[in-house]
């Protein structure tokens, strides 16, 4: 398979702007990312760097006053049938295309537990609506009436009845090879069942009891696991957490963090984590990207990087958080603040808080470049 | 009480009630700090963390009498405070300051920086006029800003500068003791260093006596002195600062496990916490860790723990303390990696 062929998600060149009263907001400059097949690869960066902005473009979830501009988000699915590689371009497509791949081929879950599942409906039902809309669930259907005859077998019924169930299922058995399209109601009920086999699955006690409750009846993990359910429910290509665990504490986090683990070694998703904890990072994923003011600084992965940081904004972002075992009397700090993107400085976005810039980093942009084997950086003067 | 002693606190609870039904008739209670005492000494910081919803805000409130205690004393400087009012009680608060979790909240955005922090001056009858601008422009200095933000308002400013406003504001009556409430939760790493340094420099020069409120374990750790583990609204442990490698209550040792840690090659090998925190308005019965708790026995429902010394100062409420054996940790194993690592560079 040729490299490009495992990145199951590319972006190149993206560039997102914001129209606003106080001027053009240049939130990506530039972003260039990839996501392999079966990998986590985490996205890192302070408040503001285009985190969640690079999120929101590749689900086409930016709205005015925000406009994508430039670039190429790819997208490359295996056929099912055929086993050949297919890329969309996702900027391409229609709007009725796109709504098909949200939420049905890439999937995110937002922040903050408390506002994202709707607080007026049932969590089942909610997890169900996403089944409906991009789920054939006419085997489904079936498969639900199969076990409803089964578990009457299983009960006290007279002997000629039985023999009648049983003919069912043997009629059900065959019209699984080639399902008929389900009736409305019962595809409802079928939606319903696998909304409580996904609660299930990410761990929730008493599943069938959770999927009638309403969000406000839950824990905030319990949400974020719902969360989750939902994200997965079409078992996506692609799941996105945009901050994720940032709204939990740190021993839910610690639970959702290996939930998200094992899930993605049953299910195969790749995961797209965007934190600005370098901790979870450490913890989930096997690639990194470093974003600063709206471009991809670093990309590596996280073992390598961790090891050896080669842009000074991702050597100062790892040095800069306390750590539990150490004891320090200060903390190396990056000084000043993260800019103003209305008026971003030139050349390279970093140059003014670092302690390595040369003329050249204030008049052009450093490129992304592979300067060793696997390991991507944009900077003049990287730290060997 | 010692004379190295500024603050102590005997048995703080703090309930508040819930209301239900047509006439808002009391129906419950919630615990918010149930039972909590603990002395500080001039010049340290002392640390308290703990999950959302253990309290630790509440206690940091009662203490400066933000909140009314339901139960319990609180000694300032020698003095009971515990139930002064009026003049007394302003008197008093001139010593005492607090910093706010949410700087862009805490500070009025219609008024400029200087009027900001200069009010305090300007309540307490100090200084007015040109003497606060000079008084301002001082505080604004110690903080790292300078004379030209000062006419500005907090709209203008980042969230770090922000925060340093709060600081300087908190500092404008020469306090003894500043109740730090999650300082740094709203700010980037970068930021957060910067605000971190700048308050363990300012403790310095000025001597002051922090009482440091944080939901960051390694960040607490970095700042204080001792660490006070709150759950449910009761202190489970008080540590010198060690944490990690003393911790003695099972809580605290999952507390300490689920920090992720900053390295691959340790991933995935936390100790995970099963289950939840309680509602405070029915905590658990007995200790009130135990429905959470890997090594709860019989005991551990029926009788509630003391907050016990276990030598050097080191408190703890747990039936068991060190009798328990946590197993390896990751969080200690990485240490030793990374302290190995480092002895050989």
């Amino acid at each position: 398979m040729a490299d490009s062929d495992e990145r199951v998600l590319e972006v190149k060149g993206l560039v997102t702007n914001f129209y606003t009263y106080e001027g053009t907001v240049l939130a990506l400059d530039g972003v260039d990312l990839f996501l392999r097949r079966g990998d986590t690869m985490g996205v890192v960066g302070e408040t503001g760097c285009g985190k969640s902005v690079t999120a929101r473009s590749i689900l086409r979830l930016v709205e005015p006053p925000g406009r994508i501009e430039e670039g190429e988000i790819l997208f490359r699915q295996i056929d099912p049938e055929s086993g050949e590689i297919e890329t969309v371009d996702l900027l391409k497509l229609s709007a009725e295309e796109i709504l098909k791949t949200r939420g049905g081929k890439i999937a995110i879950v937002f922040q903050d537990p408390a506002t994202y599942p709707n607080p007026v409906f049932r969590i089942g039902d909610q997890i169900a609506e996403v089944v409906l809309l991009h789920q054939d669930l006419s085997s489904d259907v079936i498969e639900m009436k199969i076990e409803e005859l089964q578990d009457k077998l299983t009960q006290d019924v007279p002997a000629e009845k039985r023999s009648q169930i049983e003919e069912k299922i043997d009629y059900y058995s065959l019209m699984l090879q080639e399902p008929p399209p389900p009736d409305d109601k019962d595809a409802k009920k079928a939606a319903l069942r696998r909304a409580t086999q996904m609660l299930e699955m990410v761990r929730m006690p008493a599943p069938a009891t959770i999927a009638t409750q309403y969000p406000h009846e839950l824990s905030g993990g319990m949400r974020q696991r719902a969360l989750i359910a939902m994200a997965l429910a079409c078992n996506p290509a692609i799941l996105i957490c945009d901050e994720a665990t940032t709204a939990l504490d740190v021993t839910v986090q610690a639970q959702v963090l290996n939930l998200l683990n094992q899930l993605k070694k049953e299910i195969g998703t790749s995961i797209m984590i965007i934190t600005h904890d370098m901790g979870v990072v450490a913890e989930t994923c096997n690639w990194v990207n470093v974003m600063y003011a709206g471009t991809t600084v670093e990309s590596c992965a996280t073992e390598e990087l961790f090891a050896t940081p080669l842009h000074p904004y991702t050597a100062g972002l790892l040095t800069a958080v306390p750590k539990l075992h150490e004891t320090k009397d200060r903390l190396p700090q990056i000084l000043g603040t993260v800019p103003n993107l209305i008026t971003p400085p030139t050349g390279c976005r970093f140059h003014p808080r670092c302690e390595y810039a040369t003329s050249i980093c204030k008049t052009e942009k450093p490129k992304l470049e592979e300067l060793r084997p696997g390991h991507w950086v944009a900077c003049f003067n990287p730290l060997e | 009480m010692s004379s190295n002693t500024i603050l102590s606190i005997k048995n703080i609870k703090k309930y508040f009630p819930l209301t239900g039904g047509v006439f808002r008739r009391v129906v419950g209670k919630v615990h918010a700090v149930d039972d909590v005492s603990f002395d500080i000494n001039r010049g340290e910081t002392i640390g308290i963390v703990g999950e959302s919803g253990c309290g630790k805000t509440t206690l940091g409130r009662t203490i400066l009498r933000l909140l009314e205690p339901t139960e319990g004393t609180i000694e300032f400087d020698g003095q009971d405070i515990t139930n002064l009012r009026g003049g007394d009680l302003r008197a008093v608060r001139k010593n005492m300051q607090i910093v706010f979790q949410d700087p862009m909240a805490s500070l009025n955005p219609r008024i400029t920086i200087k009027n900001s922090v200069g009010e305090p001056l300007v309540v307490n009858g100090i200084a007015r006029g040109p003497k606060m601008r000079d008084m301002v422009l001082k505080l604004l200095s110690k903080v790292g800003l300078t004379e030209a933000h000062l006419n500005r308002f907090p709209h203008e400013f980042s969230g770090g500068q922000r925060q340093r406003i709060c600081i300087a504001r908190a500092l404008a009556l020469n306090p003894k003791f500043i109740v730090m409430d999650e300082p740094t939760s709203s700010t980037d790493v970068s930021v957060q260093a910067q605000t971190l340094n700048l308050m363990k420099d300012l403790q310095q020069d000025l001597n002051l006596t922090y009482l440091f409120i944080s939901h960051d374990l390694s960040v607490v750790k970095h700042m204080s002195d001792r660490i006070a583990v709150m759950y449910l609204g009761k202190i489970v442990e008080l540590t010198p600062s060690d944490i990690f490698r003393s911790a003695l209550h099972p809580y605290t040792f999952a507390l300490v496990s689920a920090v992720p840690i900053p390295d691959p090659r340790f991933a995935g090998k936390a100790q995970i916490l099963s289950g939840e925190v309680p509602s405070p308005i029915n905590p658990p019965v007995g200790c009130r860790f135990h429905p959470r708790c890997a090594f709860a026995e019989e005991k551990c429902w029926k009788e509630e723990p003391e907050l016990r010394d276990t030598g050097d100062g080191h408190l703890v409420a747990c039936h068991y303390a060190g009798e328990l054996d946590f197993g390896s940790s990751a969080q200690l194993d990485y240490a030793q990696a990374v302290g190995k690592q480092d002895a050989q560079t």
